[in-house]
């Protein structure tokens, strides 16, 4: 922006010739450009942070809302199933390996002057799953075709086409079997049958920790925002 | 819990919480907690690498509001969250008190001007 203020104070003069003062009534307009966009930058930050105080807001009722709703299916199903079938005394206490794992990058790695860290979660260990899925040799090209009755002259172009949708969908559908199976493994612990309570509870709570991670990564937001505002 | 060693993460991060109705989970013999065991509960939270987001009920932050507005850093975030008797309040929060702050601050200056 300042060499563009430099390259018009630059060729005015050739247009005005000598004309005294021309200069400096340019480099004065220069000077209340730059002003001007850095005022804009700052109703920028200020619009971002609001933004980012309203995400807040909003992620904090959502999440009061999936926690009553939790604790509210929790109670039902403890009335249902009986106190000694729904109990902490029931948990392992034992160290061992967590299906849902949090990660954290912090951009301040990258660059010193900016800490915003960013918040993700893996749940039901998908992306360990995707990542293996990933490593398998089989390629678009490769997978089998499914055979379509009709005209033998079906066009390339359009067998791949459904065999990218059918394969999507299928992905899909072993996503959500992974992650069906991973969440009556975790109800597992309070015996084979468990009141429908309990699942919807597990889904809230679920939803919680989904909101508590969007949580975090406003308040950075919010943080990083603030301390520009301040510079 | 406090007083634990690191858990091995394997670049994963974990998430504390401090909640009050620690009783009823655990049974009825566990004394009641003081805020100095809070205090520490906190401080120890949140020197900790291997914790990314403290959850806290915003009961308990309460006792302890002036180590949680005194807390500015980016990682381990300070989350404060609802417990079943107490709903969330957003006039005790620690980062919608910085938000009043920094308003009161930019309208005082606005004043000055």
């Amino acid at each position: 922006m300042a060499a563009v203020a430099a390259s018009a104070a630059a060729e005015e003069p050739r247009l005005l010739g000598s004309v005294p003062g021309a200069e400096d009534a340019v480099e004065s307009d220069g000077a209340v450009g730059e002003e001007g966009r850095a005022r804009g930058d700052d109703d920028e930050e200020i619009l971002r942070f609001m933004d980012s105080v309203d995400g807040y807001l909003v992620l904090m009722d959502s999440l009061s809302s999936a926690l009553r709703q939790g604790w509210l299916d929790l109670a039902s199903a403890r009335h249902s199933m009986g106190p000694s079938r729904v109990s902490s005394t029931l948990f392992n206490h034992k160290e061992q390996t967590a299906s849902t794992k949090l990660q954290v990058v912090d951009h301040a790695e990258v660059e010193p002057s900016e800490s915003k860290p960013l918040f993700t979660l893996s749940k039901w260990r998908l992306q360990e799953e995707s990542a293996s899925n990933n490593d398998d040799p089989v390629q678009t090209g490769n997978k089998p075709k499914l055979r379509h009755r009709g005209s033998a002259t079906n066009p390339e172009d359009g067998n791949l086409a459904r065999d990218s949708i059918t394969a999507e969908s299928l992905t899909c559908a072993d996503t959500s079997n992974h992650v069906q199976r991973a969440r009556s493994k975790a109800l597992s612990v309070f015996g084979g049958l468990v009141s429908p309570k309990l699942r919807t509870a597990q889904i809230s709570f679920e939803t919680a920790l989904e909101l508590i991670v969007g949580l975090a990564n406003s308040r950075s937001n919010i943080l990083a925002s603030s301390s520009q505002i301040k510079q | 819990m406090a007083g634990r060693a690191n858990i091995p993460t394997n670049s994963s991060a974990l998430i504390a919480i401090i909640a009050d109705e620690v009783a009823d989970c655990y049974g009825s013999n566990v004394d009641e907690t003081t805020v100095k065991q809070i205090e520490d509960a906190f401080k120890e939270f949140t020197s900790r690498e291997d914790i990314a987001i403290v959850l806290i009920s915003q009961y308990v932050a309460n006792m302890i509001r002036f180590l949680v507005d005194g807390y500015n850093k980016p990682v381990p975030a300070i989350l404060e969250i609802p417990s079943k008797d107490h709903p969330y309040d957003p006039a005790h929060d620690s980062v919608l008190s910085r938000v009043k702050y920094l308003f009161s601050s930019e309208s005082v200056a606005t004043d000055r001007r």
